[in-house]
């Protein structure tokens, strides 16, 4: 990553630490897409639907991993860290709706 | 975490908070950010815990066949669905009530995914063990 960014190193490496966080989570996503494709002999050509949105939630991490850890690491040593919602909530729900998706598709 | 050097920030919260953000976290002091990157990581933790729900139930109505009569496979795959969802939904729950937590100095609140977590994969591994050996 971008060291050139960040003007207080953190020892803990906490930005980066956090950032492959977010890349397993990438991975797991993807692993996900590629289980869902598994379904298309049963299941048809719906199952593309399913595979498309997983990787467009691993593609969405991806296209934001740089600008996200320059934020983490320009937080560390300011007295505030400025969590932010967002992500995380988009995140889960990204996961709720993917098994929804898995359900309907099951049971239709 | 919570058991690391206390931390006393100088500058009085929330200012420049926007949106979402200020709504969900409310008041307090904007706790360590090292704090808040852990809490992050864990929650991702949870994420990919749910993510490998989702997984199994994919895999198992994907490849299980004719291990299990059909009911009982597209059963257990849509628990490993539910519960995945259950758990990527509580993940978010936690992260905001840790975040708020540490913006007031409290206890951090237990985690009741974790249960979920454990009953729910000793459901369904008990499910699939029952089938295989007495079917």
């Amino acid at each position: 990553m971008n060291a050139r960014h960040s003007a207080v190193v953190d020892p803990g490496l906490q930005p980066e630490r956090t950032t492959l966080a977010w890349s397993r989570t990438l991975m797991a996503f993807v692993t996900v897409a590629a289980l869902f494709l598994r379904w298309g002999g049963e299941h048809g050509a719906v199952v593309v639907l399913l595979f498309g949105g997983a990787i467009a939630v691993a593609l969405a991490i991806g296209a934001t991993q740089r600008r996200r850890y320059t934020h983490r690491a320009q937080a560390m040593g300011q007295p505030t860290g400025q969590p932010k919602v967002g992500p995380a909530v988009a995140l889960s729900a990204a996961v709720v709706l993917l098994g929804a998706a898995g359900l309907a598709v099951i049971l239709i | 975490m919570a058991d690391q050097e206390p931390h006393s920030p100088t500058t009085p919260p929330t200012t420049g908070r926007t949106g979402l953000s200020a709504r969900l976290l409310g008041g307090g002091i904007e706790p360590d950010p090292r704090f808040t990157l852990a809490n992050e990581r864990t929650f991702l933790a949870w994420i990919r815990t749910a993510l490998a729900f989702l997984a199994g139930g994919v895999a198992l109505e994907a490849f299980a066949g004719d291990v299990f009569p059909t009911v009982v496979r597209t059963g257990l795959a849509i628990t490993l669905l539910l519960v995945g969802m259950v758990i990527a939904a509580g993940a978010t729950t936690r992260w905001i009530r840790v975040e708020r937590a540490m913006r007031h100095s409290l206890p951090l609140p237990l985690p009741w995914i974790a249960p979920v977590l454990a009953t729910g994969a000793a459901i369904a591994t008990g499910i699939m063990l029952g089938v295989l050996i007495f079917r």
